[in-house]
């Protein structure tokens, strides 16, 4: 049987991905290995090891084209679900986190965005 | 309070981030278009974690190392990515990277283990450069 342990998102810089994503989301360090010039490295949830998301680098011309072209039309590149969105965008907003859309109801889902420094749009999520 | 950012502004912003990570050499004011300097600039830094001046320093130190990365000579490099003293150069890559272009040069190099070294940047591929034991491995191992 298959299943989900691993995703990605592409990042401009690895060591700023690293710190955004664990010192201002949240999200704690699972893998940090160098690989030639550019590192692996992957976060995780705090307690819990069910899917982690490596921070690519987006040397490669053609991510780097797609991320950025998803960047310009307002695409966020991933969700990440909270029980509790309001506090997240206020936690986040003090941490200095920059939102495109602020919480917004969506029928199913109360949405948020925001940009991850590193070249990427994400959204936040949380079911209604 | 979260900064938010509306989405004329949103808009303008990331084509100035595009017009720099283009290699753009645009005066800040001209980039900034309508909007004024220095909004753009915080607004800026807060989508990227970056100043327009940094990322537009960070494009070059980056052509920099991928031109370091595959064996081009330290002077070659300082004239590809726009500089013509190769001190000015050499001391800005050192500030940037923690180490001098000649020895980030020495220090990088492609797995052998990945056969097509075309796929190593920005790809899931990298995995296979990991150490066999590598779900084990707790201890974060920092890159140059």
């Amino acid at each position: 049987m298959l299943h989900i342990k691993l995703t990605s998102v592409m990042v401009e810089d690895q060591a700023k991905a690293l710190a955004f994503y664990t010192d201002v989301l949240g999200f704690v360090t699972k893998m940090d290995f160098p690989v030639g010039e550019y590192r692996w490295i992957t976060v995780a949830t705090a307690n819990r090891d069910d899917l982690q998301l490596a921070l690519e680098p987006n040397a490669n011309p053609a991510g780097k084209a797609f991320q950025q072209a998803m960047f310009a039309q307002g695409v966020p590149i991933a969700s990440f679900e909270t029980d509790d969105l309001d506090a997240e965008y206020e936690r986040l907003g003090k941490a200095g986190v920059a939102f495109t859309k602020p919480p917004t109801n969506m029928g199913p889902v109360k949405i948020a965005l925001f940009s991850d420094t590193v070249g990427n749009l994400i959204q936040i999520h949380q079911p209604t | 309070m979260a900064m938010l950012i509306d989405p004329v502004t949103f808009r303008r912003v990331a084509a100035i981030r595009a017009r720099l990570l283009a290699g753009d050499d645009a005066s800040i004011v001209e980039l900034a278009g309508r909007m004024s300097p220095s909004r753009m600039i915080r607004v800026f830094a807060a989508m990227f974690g970056v100043t327009p001046h940094q990322l537009r320093t960070q494009v070059k130190i980056d052509r920099a190392r991928a031109h370091l990365a595959r064996g081009m000579g330290v002077t070659t490099v300082c004239m590809e990515v726009g500089f013509s003293s190769v001190g000015s150069f050499s001391a800005l890559f050192t500030r940037w990277t923690g180490m001098s272009p000649s020895h980030y040069r020495r220090s990088v190099s492609v797995p052998a283990r990945i056969v097509d070294p075309s796929i190593v940047p920005g790809c899931l591929g990298m995995l296979a450069a990991l150490p066999s034991n590598f779900r084990e491995a707790r201890s974060p191992a920092r890159a140059p």
